[in-house]
C-alpha cells in the first residue's frame, strides 16, 4: 500500500508540464468567472501608505506618476485608479507625469475609470503632463524647474496657460509625489533624483517581485508606506472603501499560489523518494 | 587617435566633473548646468536614442528578412508593424472631433454632420448642415470645414489623445499582445519552480521555506490558515524528521503525540486565535520576513550597488574605463 503510493507519488512528480498548464489556467480561471470572497487583512505598509495620503492637507498639489504599461497593469492599475480616488475625494489638485512611453495611455484609462465619479475637469481637477524620455533626467529636471522639462502638455497646451500650472515651479511645489512604477524608470528613480533631493513626501506602487528591492526604502522612511503588487493593491482599496478588479482578483491570485505551493511540495516529496529509491537500488 | 579617443574621454572627464562637483560646490552657474541644461542635453540624446534603437531594429529585422534567417516570417511581422506604428504616429491625425465624439478620418466626422434629406433628394439641396442645405455634397463638406465644425486633434497631441487612431492601436494591439506574454509568466513561472524548487541543501531549504510561507501569506487564503494549524503541522514534519534521523517507531510517535498534546492544550487554554501566536500565522510571517531578513539583504545589496557606481563613475571622469569607446 505505502510503495504504491509512493509509486503514484513519483509518478506525479514526473507530470507533464501542460497539465501544470492547464491546471494553473483552471486555479485562476474558475475563481475569475464564479467569484469568491475572501477576507482581506491590511498590512501595516499598506495602512502607513494610506495614513500618508492621509496627512497630506485638503486641497494640496499631488504629482502622481504613471510609471508601467500594459504588460504589468493588473498589478499597478488598480493601485493607481484607488489612489487616484483616495486623493481627489480629499480634493487634491492632480499632476500626472509619465516615465514610460505607454504610461500616458494607462494615466488615460485611469482617468476615465474614475471621470464620472467625480464628474472630472481637466485643467481644474488635474493636468495630464504627459510623458516625457529621459528617465532619472526627466525627474531631476522636475527638481529644478519643470517648465524646462514640459513646455506642453499632453494636449499640447502650453503650461504657461494652464491656470493649475501657476505657482507650480519644480517638485518643491509639491506636498506629495507618487510613483506607479513597474521597474525602470521608476521608484528607485524617483527616490533618488525627486523625493530625497527636495524632501518632498513620496511613496510608491509597486509590482509584487520589486517589493524585496523597495523594502528598504520603507524602513529608511525614504518611501511612506507601500502598495506592494496586486495584493497591495486589494488591500488599498478596502481601505479606501471602492472595491474593484484588484480585491476580485485575490481569489484567482489565491488558488493559483495554493496550486504552486501544492506542487512545489509534490514535487519535493517525490524528489526525495526517487533519491531513496535510487540508493536502495545502487547498494 | 585624437578625435577617436582623447576627445571623447576629455568630454565624460570634463561633463562628469561638472555634474558630480554640483554637488559639493555651492555655485549657481555649476548648479544651473547640472540640474537643468545637462538634463536637456541627457533628454535630447534620449530622444535622438530612440531614432536610433528604431533604425538599428529595422535594419535587423530586414537582413533576416532578406536573407531568409529562421524565423523570417517574424521578422516581416516586426516590420509590417514597424511601419504600420510609423505611419499612424507620423502621417496620420487619427483624431475628429465633432463636440464630444471622435472619428479617426476627417471624412467619418463629415459623414456624421452632414445629413442628406431623402425626402427633398430629387428636389435642389438635399444635404443639410444644421439649419444650412446644400445642392451638393462637396458644397456642404466646405462649409462644415470652414464654419470649424470638425476639429482636428493638434499634431503631437494625436499620439496622446484619447479616442485617436493611435490610441486606438495602443488599446486594442499593444495592449492585449503585452498582456498576454506577461501572463504567459504565471505558467513557467509554475512550471519552473514545481521543476526546479527542490530541498538539496540547507540553504536551498530555507528558501524554499521562505518562498513557500511568502506565497501563501501574501493572498487572502494564507490569512485563514490558522496560526494553530501550522503548529500541526510543524510537529508533524518534525515528527517525520526524527523517525528518519532515528528510525524509532516509538520515539516518533512518542514525540509527535506528545507535541499534538501540548498545541492542543496551548489552544485550549488561550481560545484558539487565528493569529495567536504570532510567528506561526503567515500573513504576519511574511510580514517579518519582508521587513527583516530580506530589508537587511537588499539594503546590503543597495550599499554595494552604489559603492560600484561611485567607483564606476570614477573611473570614467579619471578615462580609466573606455567600454564606451569600444575599447
Amino acid at each position: 500500500m505505502i510503495r504504491n503510493l509512493e509509486n503514484l507519488i513519483i509518478k506525479i512528480g514526473d507530470v507533464d508540464r501542460r497539465v501544470i498548464f492547464v491546471l494553473i489556467g483552471l486555479a485562476v480561471l474558475i475563481p475569475l468567472l464564479t467569484p469568491v470572497s475572501l477576507p482581506i487583512r491590511e498590512t501595516p505598509t499598506t495602512v502607513k501608505f494610506y495614513e500618508g495620503i492621509e496627512e497630506i492637507p485638503k486641497g494640496s498639489k499631488v504629482l502622481v506618476s504613471f510609471d508601467y504599461g500594459p504588460s504589468t497593469r493588473p498589478e499597478i492599475h488598480p493601485m493607481n485608479v484607488a489612489v487616484l480616488r483616495h486623493m481627489l475625494r480629499n480634493e487634491h489638485k492632480v499632476y500626472i507625469s509619465c516615465l514610460w512611453p505607454d504610461g500616458i495611455y494607462m494615466a488615460l484609462d485611469a482617468l476615465e475609470d474614475i471621470s464620472d465619479e467625480f464628474s472630472l475637469k481637466e485643467y481644474e481637477d488635474y493636468v495630464l503632463l504627459g510623458y516625457r524620455p529621459g528617465a532619472e533626467a526627466v525627474i531631476k529636471g522636475l527638481a529644478s524647474d519643470l517648465r524646462k522639462v514640459y513646455t506642453v502638455d499632453a494636449n499640447g497646451k502650453f503650461i504657461d496657460d494652464i491656470e493649475m500650472m501657476n505657482n507650480v515651479k519644480n517638485l518643491n511645489d509639491f506636498a506629495y509625489i507618487y510613483s506607479g512604477s513597474a521597474g525602470y524608470p521608476g521608484t528607485f528613480e524617483w527616490v533618488k533624483y525627486g523625493g530625497d533631493p527636495t524632501g518632498v513626501r513620496m511613496s510608491s506602487g509597486t509590482t509584487s517581485v520589486q517589493v524585496n528591492e523597495v523594502i528598504p526604502y520603507v524602513r529608511s522612511g525614504q518611501l511612506i508606506g507601500l502598495l506592494a503588487g496586486m495584493p497591495g493593491a486589494a488591500e488599498y482599496e478596502k481601505l479606501v472603501e471602492s472595491p474593484g478588479i484588484a480585491i476580485k482578483g485575490m481569489a484567482a491570485q489565491s488558488f493559483a499560489h495554493i496550486v504552486i505551493v501544492v506542487f512545489i511540495i509534490f514535487g519535493n516529496i517525490a524528489f526525495f523518494l526517487k533519491q531513496k529509491k535510487e540508493r536502495k537500488y545502487s547498494k | 587617435m585624437i578625435l577617436k579617443r582623447y576627445i571623447p574621454i576629455a568630454i565624460v572627464a570634463i561633463f562628469g566633473s561638472l555634474t558630480l562637483s554640483a554637488w559639493f560646490i555651492d555655485n549657481e552657474t555649476i548648479e544651473t548646468f547640472a540640474n537643468d541644461d545637462a538634463t536637456q542635453f541627457f533628454d535630447i540624446i534620449a530622444a535622438f536614442a530612440v531614432f536610433l534603437g528604431a533604425l538599428n531594429l529595422l535594419k535587423l529585422q530586414f537582413i533576416k528578412f532578406i536573407k531568409k534567417q529562421k524565423g523570417w516570417q517574424y521578422s516581416a511581422i516586426s516590420i509590417l508593424s514597424f511601419f504600420f506604428a510609423f505611419i499612424i504616429g507620423f502621417f496620420i491625425r487619427g483624431a475628429y472631433f465633432v463636440d464630444d465624439k471622435v472619428f479617426f478620418t476627417q471624412e467619418a466626422a463629415l459623414e456624421s454632420i452632414i445629413i442628406l434629406d431623402v425626402s427633398k433628394e430629387q428636389q435642389e439641396e438635399p444635404y443639410k448642415v444644421q439649419e444650412n442645405s446644400f445642392k451638393n455634397l462637396s458644397d456642404a463638406k466646405d462649409f462644415a470645414i470652414k464654419q470649424n465644425l470638425i476639429t482636428p486633434v493638434d499634431w503631437g497631441a494625436h499620439v496622446q489623445k484619447n479616442g485617436s487612431l493611435f490610441q486606438w492601436m495602443f488599446k486594442y494591439i499593444f495592449s492585449p499582445l503585452s498582456a498576454t506574454m506577461f501572463a504567459l509568466l504565471a505558467f513557467f513561472v509554475a512550471s519552473a519552480s514545481f521543476r526546479a524548487f527542490r530541498a538539496r541543501n540547507f540553504e536551498a531549504s530555507l528558501l524554499l521555506l521562505a518562498g513557500i510561507i511568502i506565497m501563501i501569506g501574501r493572498v487572502p487564503a494564507g490569512g485563514l490558515i490558522s496560526s494553530w494549524m501550522v503548529m500541526y503541522l510543524i510537529v508533524l514534519v518534525s515528527g517525520l524528521y526524527i523517525h528518519y534521523l532515528k528510525k524509532k517507531n516509538n520515539v516518533t510517535i512518542i514525540f509527535t503525540l506528545a507535541g499534538f498534546i501540548l498545541v492542543t492544550i496551548a489552544g485550549m487554554i488561550t481560545g484558539w486565535p487565528i493569529d495567536k501566536p504570532s510567528i506561526f500565522y503567515l500573513p504576519l510571517l511574511q510580514e517579518w520576513i519582508y521587513l527583516v531578513p530580506n530589508a537587511a539583504g537588499s539594503t546590503a545589496i543597495l550599499m554595494g550597488i552604489g559603492l560600484g557606481i561611485v567607483v564606476t563613475s570614477l573611473r570614467y571622469i579619471f578615462g580609466l574605463e573606455k567600454s564606451y569607446l569600444g575599447e
